[in-house]
């Protein structure tokens, strides 16, 4: 209809205002993010001289990365805290997500800003109160050693430590993810599954969970990411046994101003959640997500 | 079956409680030191005002401040504006480039901050020739924010009866008055969602901020920068006059909803 009357008008086709309409904001990711990423791709196979960029084509940083034992372990710490801290993540969200959405009422919107507003507070300044609730001199050991207790020695500095850190930063996006999915979600669908004899567990996961299973991915995602390249947890709550590969990444960037090298590194950061958020879509049928039904 | 629906309830309501515990107990902490003389080890209390009244004399954390506030609104602003008009796109018309577009929209979300952040500054250091400044920050916090927005305002509208619009076409309205007096109208708490959220992103964001900002502070950088000195009592004092304005928003926003003033999109 709306077709019609444009025409009838001598106005622009859907397809025109289509593009007119979502092209800014695709130039502007295509400009700024895009753009910016192949060129650390180009800077990655240059080398660097004293803080500059020397446009000498080699594989030198790559061979660097992939020969030197802990660069390699740096990247596996990651990787491994990045898939469990996801894990755990996603099993605490959604009970949290699907109660917002069904029970939060008309107050829905407050809760869900609730997790949200805890990133009105720096993310050092909350590593520093992390600290100082389950650091080794922190709220909870210090609290046990009166009482005569032992310390929990895993909340000293130990990849655990940076774990349960990345967590408490990256949690609030999955529950988010999962709640923005829910609130499309139509829970009359589980009275129907109900009525035809489903219980809810199965309901569950042949109703529930296909159907929000892309906002779980786009959850998955947004803990995945910034968990695999997370550098700052690290460094404050880890401990010298918990480098991460962020760290080190940042670290050229910092002091030893090898930024060819550090360029190779955001190259394989970028490729490995790239491939694991692949691997992650696999598992998306769009015939059973939902999606197709909403198409046209 | 009754039971069941009362148990999962109480377990969903418990979880809820248990994560608002877990992410304000760090906060709780730092507003508590911020009234404590001692920094670094705040136990027993004792209490003192002094971080306030040296927040209040020196000038670098208020302009830490304005600058953050500055950088939040004009990332939110940027990307609220693109995200709503490539929602309405993808949501309202088909086209052939619709698959291509939502996946350029979701992009930012496969780049972690601390990418965005350095492949921007090597960008405009090396390509552009451009030394750290507000606008490139702005601009690297909006591109990052992009993706949230657009998913916040995809959720939102994807319920939004489109031919509300063409009605007012029919009518006569053109198509900005139509957005203005229709669609506007009923939108806003979606397009106050995605603002709110990258406002707070790009606020208090550090990797983004911290490597295109050049020398200009805010109060992430600020934060950074004084880690070696160990963190000023000023910053956290800060923090907590921060908080204690957003939970007095949030207040007014639950006395809004109970007393059914606003209802922020709600409809029973």
């Amino acid at each position: 209809m709306a077709t019609e009357i444009a025409s009838a008008r001598g106005q622009l086709s859907p397809e025109a205002r289509f593009l007119l309409l979502a092209l800014p904001g695709a130039l502007f990711v295509v400009a700024f993010l895009i753009l910016p990423m192949l060129s650390i791709l180009v800077f990655s196979f240059w080398r660097t001289e004293s803080y500059n960029l020397i446009p000498e084509w080699n594989l030198g940083n790559y061979a660097i990365l992939f020969t030197t034992p802990t660069y390699m372990t740096f990247l596996l710490r990651s990787v491994l805290t990045a898939v469990a801290v996801s894990v755990v993540a996603l099993i605490y969200s959604w009970p949290i997500a699907y109660f917002m959405a069904k029970h939060g009422g008309r107050y829905r919107l407050l809760l869900s800003l609730g997790v949200a507003a805890p990133f009105f507070t720096g993310v050092i300044l909350r590593i520093t109160g992390i600290q100082g609730i389950m650091g080794p001199v922190g709220l909870i050991n210090m609290g046990l050693m009166n009482f005569g207790l032992p310390p929990i020695s895993f909340l000293m500095y130990t990849p655990t430590a940076a774990a349960i850190g990345i967590a408490y930063l990256f949690i609030p996006f999955m529950v988010t993810a999962i709640y923005l999915s829910l609130l499309n979600f139509d829970f009359e669908l589980l009275e129907v599954a109900k009525i035809n004899g489903a219980k809810a567990w199965r309901a569950f996961f042949e109703v529930t969970l296909p159907l929000n299973w892309i906002g779980t991915i786009i959850g998955l995602v947004l803990v995945f990411v910034p968990a695999l390249g997370d550098s700052i947890t690290a460094r404050f709550l880890g401990g010298p046994n918990a480098a991460s590969f962020g760290q080190v990444l940042s670290l050229q960037f910092g002091e030893t101003g090898t930024w060819a090298l550090g360029s190779a590194m955001g190259v394989v950061l970028f490729l490995v959640s790239s491939f694991v958020i692949f691997l992650m879509w696999r598992s998306v049928n769009l015939r059973r997500s939902g999606f197709t039904g909403r198409e046209g | 079956m009754k039971a069941g629906e009362l148990l999962a309830r109480l377990t969903g309501g418990t979880l809820l409680l248990s994560l608002y515990l877990f992410l304000y107990a760090p906060i709780a902490y730092v507003i508590y030191v911020s009234f404590q003389k001692d920094l670094n080890w705040p136990f027993p209390p004792s209490w003192t005002l002094a971080h306030y009244a040296a927040l209040g004399a020196d000038q670098t954390y208020r302009e830490g401040l304005w600058n953050s506030i500055l950088l939040g609104v004009g990332s939110a602003v940027i990307c609220t504006a693109v995200a709503t008009m490539g929602s309405i796109a993808v949501l309202k018309y088909r086209s052939r480039w619709r698959a291509l577009m939502v996946v350029i929209f979701l992009c930012p979300l496969f780049v972690a901050d601390l990418l965005v952040g350095i492949s921007n500054l090597l960008f405009n250091r090396q390509i552009l020739n451009l030394p750290g400044n507000m606008g490139s920050a702005m601009i690297g916090n909006a591109v990052h924010c992009t993706s949230f927005a657009f998913l916040i305002m995809l959720a939102q509208l994807s319920r939004y009866d489109w031919r509300l619009d063409d009605a007012a076409m029919v009518f006569g309205a053109r198509p900005l008055r139509c957005f203005f007096e229709v669609t506007l109208p009923l939108i806003w708490p979606a397009m106050l969602g995605a603002f709110l959220v990258s406002f707070i992103l790009a606020f208090n964001n550090l990797e983004i901020s911290f490597y295109n900002l050049g020398a200009i502070p805010t109060l992430p950088t600020i934060a950074w920068g004084s880690l070696r000195f160990g963190l000023g009592g000023e910053l956290f004092a800060l923090a907590a006059l921060v908080n204690g304005v957003v939970l007095g928003a949030f207040v007014v926003m639950y006395l809004l909803m109970r007393y059914r003033i606003v209802s922020f999109g709600h409809r029973e």
